[in-house]
C-alpha cells in the first residue's frame, strides 16, 4: 500500500489557483524531496498532507489525498488524529516557551497520555532519535529558548517523533541554520528514513540529491517532473527541470 | 531659509514649554493633594472652637477621636476602659450645665458660665466637659484637652466615617477602603472570567465577520458615560437584586460590582484579545501539528503565551473599577460601614469624595480628610499602573 497517494489535487487560495492537478505517490520509508522556485506551491502541497491549510480562510481543494489508503479529506476524519499520523517540522524552529522536556512531552500530553514513566521514556528516546541527547541531557528542564537554532530545530524534530507519526513533513528544515547544523539534520534524515516516510521541501540542490530517494520538481503550481532523485539530477526529462537544477533560474 | 529655521525653533520651544507645563501641573496637583491631606494630622480631634476638660485628679492625658466618640455615645462609661482609674465617666455638655446650676447662677447673659464650669470640673472627679473655648475661664481649675490632634492611627485604622459628628468627627479609612476593595474585588471576579471567555472567543473562534462586528461594538461600550451605566444599574440591577435576594434595599456592594464589571469588560476584552492575537502563528501551528485540538491549543499554548497581556488586562480592569465614581455612587447605597457581605450597602473612596467635597468647609478637618482619601486613591492607582508597566515589561524581556 502506498503511504502517500495524492490524486488530481487542485488547490485554491480564494481565487488564486496554487496547485494544478498534482498526482504524486510515495512508498513507505522513502524520502521525497520537493524542489522548485519560491512560490511554486511546495509548502502549499506539504501542508495539504496534514491539513494545515484548513487554518487559512477561503481555501478550497479538489481531488483526493490518501495516507495509507485512508482519504484524509473524507467527511468525519478527525484532523487532530490525522496530525498525529503526519507530523510536521517547520522552516523556522518554533519550540514552545517551555522546558526542553515539556516541548517533547507536549504531543504526548495532548494525546491524553499521563503515565509519567512512559512519557519520560518516550521523551528521552525521541531526543536520542533526533541526535540531540548528548547536547541536552543535563538541561532537560531548561528553557528550549536557551538552545541554538540548530538545536532548536532538532528539538522540534524530536517533538514530532515523540508522537510516533508514520509520515514526517519537513518544510525547508535547514534553511535557517548554519552549515554544521544543516549537516546534522541531513544525517538525521538519513537515519529517520528507516522508520518514517519523509517528505522534505528544500531549496538546496545538494541537499535534495544527498538525502532523498525521489524528487518532485514543482513550477508555477504544477508538478513538472517526479522521478528517482538520481534521474532528476543526472538526466531529467524536462528542460525546465534541467534549467532549475543547473541553476539557470530559480 | 532663515524664517523657516526661526519657525522650527519657535515650534520646538513651544513643544518644550507645553511639555514642561504639563509635567509641572501634574506635579503641582500631586503636591497640593498631599499637602492638603497632611493637614488632616494637624487638625484637633475635638471640634474646632471647643475643648474637652477633665478633673485635675484624672490621670488621662490623651484621648483619640474614636474614644471621644464612644464616651459621648455612652459606649464607654468608665475611665478604666480608656486607660484611666476605675471611675464612672460623667459626660457634661454645655446645655447640661442647667442640671447642675440654676439659670440665675449661670447669669442672665451666661456671664458666670466660665466660673461655674471651672468649679464643676474641680469638684467632679469623673467629669468630661465639652465646652466652647469662649467659656473657658482664665484660671480654669482642671485639665484641658486642646492640643490633641488626629493621629495617623485614627485615620488609617479608624473603623468609622462620621465626618460631621460632634464633639469628635470620625475619619476612619477602613469602611471606605474595604467598601472600595469589596466592590472592586466583586467586579473583577465577575468581569475576569467573562471577559477572558469573550477575548478567547474573539481571538480564536469567531469568524472574521463576527469579529468585525463585535469588536467595535465592545469598544463602543467603553465610551458610554458612567452616569448612563449608573442609571441602568439603578433602574435594572438594583430592583433585580432586591427581589432576587429579598433585600431591604437593592443598593448594595454587589450592584456596584455588577455595574463596574460591565464597565471594566471592554478594557479587559480588548487588552486580552490583543495579546492573544500577538501569539505567533508558528506557536499555534506547532501545537496543532502535534495533534492538539483547537481547545488544547488555546489553553496550553495561546493563553500561557498571552499570560502577561491577560494579567495587564486584569490589572487595568481593576484600575478602572477602583477609580470609578459616578456609577458606583448611584448604586451602592453609600453607607459608610464596614461591609460583611456583598449584599450590604457600602461606600467607596471615590464616591465619598464626590458626595462630600461640596459640603465640607474649605480647610476643615473633613475637607482635609477627603484630600487624604484622594491621596490614597492616587497611591492605589499609581501602584496599579506601575504593576501594569512591570508586567508588560516582563513580556518583552522574555
Ligand atoms: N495564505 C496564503 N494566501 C494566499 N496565497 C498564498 C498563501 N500562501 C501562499 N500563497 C501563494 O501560493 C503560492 C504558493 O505558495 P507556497 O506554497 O508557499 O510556495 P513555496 O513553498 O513553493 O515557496 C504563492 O504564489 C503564494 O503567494
Ligand atoms: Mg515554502
Amino acid at each position: 500500500m502506498l503511504t502517500i497517494d495524492a490524486k488530481n489535487v487542485d488547490f485554491y487560495y480564494s481565487e488564486f489557483h496554487a496547485l494544478k492537478n498534482i498526482n504524486l505517490e510515495v512508498e513507505k520509508n522513502k524520502v521525497v524531496a520537493l524542489i522548485g522556485p519560491s512560490g511554486c506551491g511546495k509548502s502549499t502541497f506539504l501542508r495539504l498532507l496534514n491539513r494545515m491549510n484548513d487554518l487559512i480562510d477561503g481555501t478550497r481543494m479538489t481531488g483526493s489525498v490518501l495516507i495509507e489508503g485512508k482519504d484524509i479529506y473524507a467527511p468525519g476524519i478527525r484532523v487532530d488524529e490525522l496530525r498525529k499520523e503526519v507530523g510536521m517540522v517547520f522552516q523556522k524552529p518554533n519550540p514552545f516557551p517551555k522546558s526542553i522536556f515539556e516541548n517533547v512531552a507536549y504531543g504526548l500530553r495532548v494525546n491524553g497520555i499521563s503515565d509519567k514513566n512512559f512519557i519520560e521514556e518516550r521523551v528521552v528516546q525521541s531526543i536520542k532519535s533526533a541526535a540531540l541527547w548528548d547536547e541536552v541531557k543535563d538541561k532537560l528542564n531548561k528553557s528550549a529558548f536557551a538552545l541554538s537554532g540548530g538545536q532548536q530545530q532538532r528539538l522540534c524534530i524530536a517533538r514530532t517523533l515523540a508522537i510516533s507519526p508514520k509520515v514526517v513533513l519537513m518544510d525547508e528544515p535547514a534553511s535557517a541554520l548554519d552549515p554544521i547544523s544543516t549537516a546534522k539534520i541531513e544525517e538525521l534524515i538519513y537515519e529517520l528514513k528507516k522508520d518514517y516516510t519523509i517528505m522534505i521541501v528544500t531549496h538546496n540542490m545538494q541537499q535534495a540529491s544527498r538525502v532523498s530517494d525521489k524528487t518532485a520538481y514543482f513550477y508555477l503550481g504544477e508538478m513538472i517532473e517526479y522521478d528517482d532523485t538520481i534521474k532528476i539530477f543526472t538526466n531529467p526529462k524536462e528542460l525546465s527541470t534541467q534549467n532549475y537544477i543547473t541553476g539557470r533560474f530559480g | 531659509m532663515q524664517v523657516k529655521r526661526f519657525f522650527e525653533k519657535l515650534i520646538e520651544g513651544f513643544l518644550l514649554i507645553s511639555g514642561s507645563i504639563t509635567s509641572i501641573t501634574i506635579l503641582l496637583i500631586v503636591i497640593f493633594l498631599f499637602k492638603e491631606a497632611s493637614g488632616l494630622f494637624t487638625t484637633p480631634v475635638v471640634e474646632e472652637g471647643y475643648v474637652l476638660a477633665f478633673n485635675k485628679e484624672n490621670p488621662i492625658k490623651h484621648l483619640n477621636a474614636y474614644q471621644i466618640k464612644q464616651i459621648f455615645d455612652s459606649e464607654i462609661s468608665n475611665w478604666n476602659e480608656v486607660g484611666g482609674k476605675d471611675m464612672p465617666i460623667e459626660v457634661v455638655r454645655l446645655s447640661d450645665l442647667t442640671n447642675y446650676y440654676t439659670e440665675e447662677e449661670l447669669g442672665a447673659e451666661f456671664e458666670h458660665i466660665p466660673a461655674k464650669a471651672s468649679e464643676l470640673t474641680a469638684k467632679t472627679p469623673g467629669i468630661v466637659l465639652f465646652l466652647p473655648k469662649q467659656y473657658v475661664a482664665k484660671k480654669f481649675d482642671g485639665i484641658l484637652l486642646d492640643h490633641e490632634t488626629i493621629r495617623p492611627g485614627d485615620f488609617f485604622g479608624g473603623k468609622e466615617w462620621y465626618p460631621t459628628s460632634t464633639p469628635s468627627a470620625q475619619f476612619g479609612l477602613l469602611p471606605l477602603i474595604l467598601g472600595t476593595f469589596w466592590v472592586s474585588l466583586g467586579a473583577i471576579l465577575l468581569a475576569l472570567p467573562f471577559g477572558l471567555a469573550v477575548a478567547v472567543y474573539l481571538a480564536e473562534i469567531a469568524s472574521m465577520r463576527v469579529r468585525n462586528v463585535l469588536k467595535p461594538l465592545i469598544e463602543l461600550l467603553a465610551g458610554i458615560p458612567s452616569v448612563v451605566y449608573g442609571f441602568f444599574g439603578l433602574v435594572v440591577i438594583v430592583p433585580f437584586l432586591q427581589q432576587t435576594f429579598g433585600l431591604p434595599v437593592g443598593e448594595t456592594a454587589l450592584a456596584g460590582s455588577i455595574i463596574l464589571a460591565i464597565m471594566a469588560l471592554p478594557t479587559i476584552i480588548t487588552v486580552a484579545e490583543d495579546s492573544m492575537r500577538t501569539v505567533p502563528r508558528a506557536m499555534k501551528e506547532a501545537s496543532l501539528a502535534l495533534g492538539a485540538t483547537h481547545w488544547q491549543t488555546i489553553y496550553k499554548v495561546i493563553v500561557p503565551y498571552a499570560k502577561s497581556g491577560i494579567m495587564s488586562a486584569a490589572v487595568l480592569g481593576i484600575g478602572r473599577a477602583i477609580g470609578e465614581t459616578m456609577a458606583v455612587l448611584m448604586v451602592t447605597g453609600n453607607a459608610a460601614v464596614i461591609p460583611h457581605t456583598l449584599l450590604e450597602p457600602v461606600r467607596t473612596i471615590p464616591a465619598t469624595i464626590a458626595a462630600e467635597l461640596g459640603e465640607a468647609p474649605v480647610g476643615s478637618g473633613h475637607y482635609q480628610a477627603l484630600f487624604a482619601l484622594g491621596a490614597i486613591l492616587f497611591l492605589i492607582t499609581m501602584i496599579i499602573s506601575i504593576s501594569v508597566e512591570l508586567i508588560s515589561k516582563k513580556k518583552y524581556a522574555k
